[in-house]
């Protein structure tokens, strides 16, 4: 370590004067009275671009005494050297070699290596490979005026020649960097000089190339891969990218991390890794819904490639819906999201899907104690891959454990999800990819009620690569997610309840390298919301239910965007973008008029109005702006800033404090107008310790209107007048985070710290009631502190353990503080909304995970993982709650998971 | 490794108990106590109703209700007609007064201490009458349910029920010992401790909405539930429904105490709503104030259950299960140590079961009284209404 650390030194100290030299002239002026010929070479070396090579001995006891006016090397080396045996001679790029006795033949050298520069070589002795990373490889031919040039190429294989995609190819002096693309390409500009280029293949080791820039070139690249991965690389780019990125807030977590962390029951969890990232929060351990920043559950777009996935979760939010192994990354965009995501308020998590590998058929797989997954993947003819994977659950027994410690009375549960991942070349340029995801709940909840839900989504996206600076998408898809609640408590009553939202869209994006400096990414989506907002059904013969439904939405959304990431100099990058949503919802409808002003109450109504089919009703629009901008101090920390307004079409009905299986969503229209929110942030990032260490601060305030929440009493399903019992809120959000991560060595991990707040207020013009009385409340995340801690430590290659801690605030409640006696009951009367606090949370896991052995041939890789979930078997209040039980009012706090939770789970991979 | 599975499934197993549900006692300052409290129906044809005010206490009181005594409390009509309401004790009110059904009628309450509050107008609701009230024997008891037909008027139901039944004590006796004349005797009608009439108000809010179901019938809608083996059907059983039209303000009301009440702790609870009302502070309209109180017509109807029209039925009740008559006798003859005097004057014991000699009573076998004497738990006056 202490030795590359070294090398790495002198490579930057070589580098940094090099970079200065180019610049200068050949010529040399100055006074060089009776100073060593090794002392003038070094002078000479700090004015122009010529290096010098030669041997110690030779030169010991030659002197310099002259004064140059412009003179050229040429010359005065011709006059120190006079009569001194020694010869002089000029290579490529300005080096100079002096020899003794004889000069030096250097004109071999460029032929020697032309064709290695030109081709892909095939590679197959070790000493070939030695030579290719030895080897300073000569790129392009010197353009008079520029001072930088373009390195292009493929990197691939060296054991299947196959491209690699997601390899990163950085330097290490400035920190540029480029990620290959799905054809294996890369692109990076540098400075004309020498450089050692790295390239990191996710799992796989660190190749390096030393290259001489002297103009745009080509540049491809084989290198090995490994069959386990090094955190460390995949790290290491996050720790660069941490620094000189514009965008702050986010967050990415590969897979490798998030297997790292304690599962709740074994299962990876891609949403619970979430979590554990500063400025995340959850109202509770049930439930898939997150918090971002002060912002509502709701508010979080949650994509699965280009896939929206509307319900997040499996049994009502024990483990997210979508299956670790299909997922390569997750990102978490908490501030400066891009332009061309839209349609959420709060934050986008982008979970990228994995595609099957092009040289074998293999798999993984994992044995739960309540849950089994397996994925296979492979091949298909030469430009075909796959990637399919299903999981399916046996959880009835730990249902059966709920029943017994609370008041779940769920008899039974079960869930099942399915992805297909293909993706096709369709030439050198262009690539299909499909993904496609089906997911399926039912459980029933108490003895007489079935609930059932589906999400399905699928979505296809061509590539075309344009040329080397332009690369276009389109994607063509539906989501789509539907639930179903059956209830037979009495055969007259029996009733089946239906709720169903789908949309189809398109997107259309072309990424843009424009004159080196700027990158543009520009593109059109468009959107097609239906909803069935509610619809309830006789079940069974006999049941004399009138049917019901709650008349159909529909609407079209279309985003125009186009963002600009621009380098102005070393210092400044910013990055700005515009968003222009245009809204329109449809017909038929028919709904309440209401008098212009009104605040849609129910004695407010003056008529019935009805549109008809696709006819627009109210249309809306406007702008979003996407702003951010990196000032980097120096090479280890830089200053950031961002402005961010987002607006959101669809609102989630709900009346609970997590997001429940039988909330409903419902589309902007006349009455409720689309969310909005600003967010304001400014960041400061710091690379210490040769990037091993990342800390970042993060202050942001936002600002959101147009918020629901609900009047007292509020009925949300089958309610066609759903303006009637929404009340018009604002809020705002504020808060500073803090991280800190060491993403190398044996001890790893991650310190994260949060104070935030988030507020809500009711509209002042609200008339139907105002919450507080006006006054500003808490949300019902409003969580002040927040703090986790993660650390890993690598015993051995193949045996590490992880321990994380949780703190955060307790969650507010509305608690009672009085009773009363009405209807012959003792009742409870309640303080205002959320003016109190269940008790704070905290939480310890750990987890160790086992690696079988790396052997190459080995049939199937083996790897367990165990722990335990709640280490000090603390209860952390979930909800808290008065009952009447036979007339005295008794006072619960519920804990979802009360005790030590052990958990093993045998993953293979073949 | 493969060995060590098997031991740590089972460890596994053995720990993972999950969710738990624990007492929780809050610390609360009592700051928002003292909130008057409203509730009443009130009868438009003449049935004498009640409307009951009272105050909050802490959670953590003893007492369950804190009356409001002294209120002056009056109906106002069109015109200002005052109809004035019988304080009959214990912060209860009494009102009895036929309405014209088409008027509108605000109530008035002024406090003992000077606080004045009026409730929003009211216009009485016609409930339709009760279709039919009955009951169903199944193996999982015993289901009290009613018929009605919502109209046009009338959409929203709530149901009430009172329910009075026969309790006999575990062991009967018939004995008294009198002190004075230190000896034991037969009862009278009126010392009888072997029959009781017990009576409960309900504790549940029972909505439901007629438009939901075909030509607005309420068929068999659930008043109560008697589950098998319940002490209630020890012998006669008899429950008054009260079936109340209520306007759709009052659905608000109602489904939002029944929220706050019986939906809370599940993992989907809904989140608390603020309770209100129709009554209101006169100066300061945002005091809170909770109760919504209604006018219109009670419907009601009173149905009689047998034991023998629903066996087989066995009352069980575990806390009787130790009662036995006991084998040593307590004798009449004041020289014996367990005589009348030194066994029955503290009442822990009553006489049960007289032992004869010949045709003289020598002594009796005694049982505890908490098994003999229904009074305990029950009422021994017969109610007016009871029909046998």
């Amino acid at each position: 370590m202490r030795k590359v650390l070294f090398i790495c030194v002198a490579l930057f100290l070589s580098f940094s004067q090099l970079l200065a030299q180019t610049e200068k002239g050949t010529e040399i002026s100055g006074f060089f009275p009776g100073v060593t010929f090794k002392r003038f070479m070094e002078l000479v070396e700090e004015d122009t671009p010529y290096r010098f090579y030669y041997r110690e001995g030779d030169i010991s006891d030659v002197m310099v005494s002259l004064q140059a006016e412009k003179s050229s090397l040429d010359d005065l080396l011709s006059t120190i050297l006079k009569d001194k045996d020694l010869y002089f001679s000029f290579g490529s790029n300005y080096s100079v070699f002096i020899s003794k006795g004889k000069k030096l033949d250097v004109n071999l050298s460029d032929a020697f290596f032309k064709n290695v520069n030109q081709e892909r070589q095939r590679l197959s002795s070790e000493v070939d490979e030695a030579f290719v990373r030895n080897n300073r490889f000569l790129i392009g031919s010197p353009v008079p005026g520029k001072t930088t040039a373009v390195l292009s190429g493929t990197v691939s294989s060296l054991e299947n020649e196959e491209v690699i995609s997601g390899a990163i190819v950085f330097e290490k002096i400035n920190y540029k960097q480029s990620v290959t693309d799905n054809q294996g390409r890369y692109s990076i500009e540098l400075p004309l000089g020498r450089h050692t280029i790295y390239i990191q293949n996710l799992g796989g080791y660190i190749e390096q190339r030393l290259i001489d820039l002297r103009g745009d070139g080509n540049l491809d690249m084989a290198v090995g891969e490994s069959i386990f991965s090094l955190s460390e690389v995949v790290v290491n780019s996050g720790a660069i990218s941490n620094i000189t990125r514009p965008e702050m807030g986010v967050q990415t977590m590969t897979m490798t991390e998030m297997k790292k962390l304690p599962a709740v029951l074994g299962e990876v969890d891609v949403l619970k890794g979430v979590l554990v990232l500063p400025g995340v929060n959850t109202v509770g351990e049930a439930s898939v819904g997150f918090n971002v920043r002060g912002g509502a559950a709701d508010q979080n777009l949650v994509l699965f490639g280009e896939s929206t996935l509307f319900n997040p979760s499996h049994l009502f939010g024990f483990f997210s819906a979508v299956n670790s192994d299909m997922v390569q990354e997750v990102e978490l965009l908490k501030a400066g999201i891009p332009a061309n995501y839209g349609g959420r308020l709060s934050s986008v998590l982008h979970m990228k899907p994995k595609f099957g590998r092009s040289d074998k058929v293999g798999g993984t797989g994992g044995i739960g104690l309540l849950t089994s997954r397996l994925s296979v993947e492979g091949p298909v003819g030469e430009h075909t891959t796959f990637l399919v994977g299903a999981r399916t659950t046996y959880s009835d027994w730990v249902l059966n454990y709920l029943e017994d410690r609370a008041d779940f009375n769920a008899s039974r549960a079960s869930f099942y999800d399915i992805n297909v991942n293909l993706r096709h070349e369709l030439g050198e340029n262009d690539a299909l990819e499909f993904t496609g995801y089906f997911s399926n709940d039912g459980f029933r909840f108490d003895p007489d009620t079935l609930y059932g839900y589906q999400n399905q989504n699928y979505a296809l996206k061509w590539r075309h690569y344009f040329n080397d600076q332009i690369e276009g998408s389109v994607t063509i898809g539906r989501d789509s997610y539907d639930f179903e609640i059956i209830g037979e408590d009495n055969p007259l009553n029996s009733y089946q309840f239906g709720f169903g939202m789908e949309q189809t869209y398109l997107k259309g994006e072309i990424r843009q390298e424009f004159r080196e400096k700027h990158l543009f990414r520009y593109g059109l989506h468009l959107n097609h919301i239906r909803l069935n907002p509610g619809k309830i059904d006789p079940y069974g013969l006999q049941s004399i239910v009138i049917p019901d439904q709650v008349e159909r939405e529909q609407a079209v959304e279309t985003s125009l965007f186009f963002s600009d990431e621009y380098e102005i100099n070393d210092q400044w990058l910013v990055s700005g973008g515009l968003r222009y949503n245009l809204y329109t919802y449809l017909g038929p409808q028919t709904t309440f008029t209401y008098p212009e002003g009104s605040s849609y109450s129910e004695q407010d109504v003056t008529g019935e109005a009805t549109e008809e089919s696709g006819k627009p009703i109210k249309t809306y629009h406007g702008p979003e702006f996407r702003f951010s901008a990196r000032y980097s101090l120096n090479n280890q920390s830089s200053l950031k800033a961002g402005v961010n307004s987002m607006r959101q079409n669809i609102h989630l009905l709900s009346n609970t404090s997590v997001i429940s299986p039988t909330d409903t969503w419902k589309l902007s229209d006349q009455f409720i107008a689309p969310q909005r929110g600003i967010q304001y942030a400014l960041g400061y990032f710091r690379n210490m310790a040769m990037n091993k260490l990342e800390f970042s601060a993060e202050l942001y305030y936002k600002t959101m209107s147009n918020l629901l929440d609900y009047r007292s009493g509020a009925t949300i399903i089958l309610n066609d007048n759903v303006e009637q019992d929404v009340l018009n809120t604002n809020g705002r959000a504020y808060g500073i985070e803090f991280y800190l991560k060491k993403s190398q060595g044996r001890l790893n991990g991650s310190v994260s710290y949060t104070y935030a707040r988030s507020l809500l207020k009711t509209n002042p013009d609200e008339g139907k009631e105002l919450i507080n009385r006006g006054k500003e409340y808490s949300s019902n995340f409003d969580q002040p502190h927040h703090a986790v801690l993660i650390l890993n430590y690598e015993i051995s290659k193949r045996f590490n353990t992880t321990f994380s801690g949780n703190y955060s605030t307790g969650r507010p409640i509305t608690l009672p503080v009085a009773k009363f006696e009405y209807a012959g009951s003792e009742r409870v009367y309640f303080s205002d909304r959320n003016a109190q606090r269940v008790p704070d949370y905290l939480r310890l896991d750990l987890s160790i995970n086992l690696e079988g052995n790396h052997k190459v041939n080995k049939p199937a890789h083996s790897s367990w993982s165990l722990g335990v979930y709640n280490l000090l078997g603390r209860s952390n209040p979930y909800s808290i709650y008065f009952v009447p039980q036979d007339g005295i009012l008794k006072g619960y706090q519920l804990s979802i998971f009360a005790n030590q939770i052990p958990f093993i789970t045998y993953n293979f991979k073949f | 490794m493969k060995r060590i599975l098997p031991i740590l499934l089972i460890f596994s197993l053995a720990w993972l108990s999950l969710s738990c549900r624990e007492e929780y006692e809050p610390e609360l300052d009592a700051s928002e106590t003292g909130v008057l409290i409203v509730e009443g129906y009130l009868d438009s044809e003449g049935l004498e109703s009640e409307l009951r005010l009272s105050r909050t206490v802490p959670l953590s009181s003893n007492s369950k209700v804190l009356p409001e005594k002294g209120a002056q409390i009056s109906l106002i009509g069109p015109g200002g007609v005052q109809y004035s309401f019988q304080e009959i004790g214990e912060g209860r009110y009494s009102f009895a007064r036929n309405l014209d059904e088409n008027l509108e009628y605000t109530l008035e309450i002024f406090l003992s201490n000077g606080e004045k509050y009026i409730s929003d107008p009211m216009k009485p609701i016609v409930t339709p009458p009760i279709l039919d009230a009955g009951y169903v024997r199944d193996e999982e008891g015993i289901e009290v349910f009613v018929n009605t037909q919502g109209n046009q008027d009338a959409d929203d139901f709530l149901w009430t029920f009172e329910e009075t039944w026969i309790f006999r004590p575990r062991i009967r006796s018939t004995y008294i010992y009198r002190p004075e004349i230190d000896d034991v005797t037969p009862r009278t009608d009126e010392e009888r401790i072997d029959l009781c009439y017990k009576s409960v108000g309900n504790s549940g809010v029972l909505l439901e909405t007629s438009s939901r179901f075909e030509d607005q019938v309420v068929f068999r809608q659930t008043i109560t539930q008697i589950p098998e083996g319940d002490e209630r059907m020890m012998e006669r059983y008899s429950i008054l429904i009260s079936q109340k039209a209520i306007g759709p303000q009052d659905v608000e009301f109602w489904e939002t105490l029944k929220r706050n009440s019986d939906d809370l702790g599940s993992i989907f609870s809904p989140l608390p709503s603020i309770i209100r009302g129709n009554i209101h502070m006169e100066a300061d309209p945002d005091r809170p104030v909770i109760g919504q109180v209604s006018l219109g017509v009670v419907r009601q109807q009173r149905v009689y259950i047998d034991r023998e029209d629903i066996l087989p039925w066995v009352s069980t009740d575990d806390q009787f299960d130790d009662c036995f008559v006991s084998a040593d006798t307590v004798f009449a003859n004041p020289s014996s140590i367990s005589n009348y005097k030194n066994v029955y004057t503290t009442g822990a014991v009553l006489p049960v079961v007289p032992i004869l000699q010949g045709f003289a009573i020598i002594g009796y076998n005694s049982a505890p009284r908490r098994c003999v004497d229904c009074t305990l738990y029950a009422d021994r006056q017969r109610p007016d209404f009871w029909e046998d």
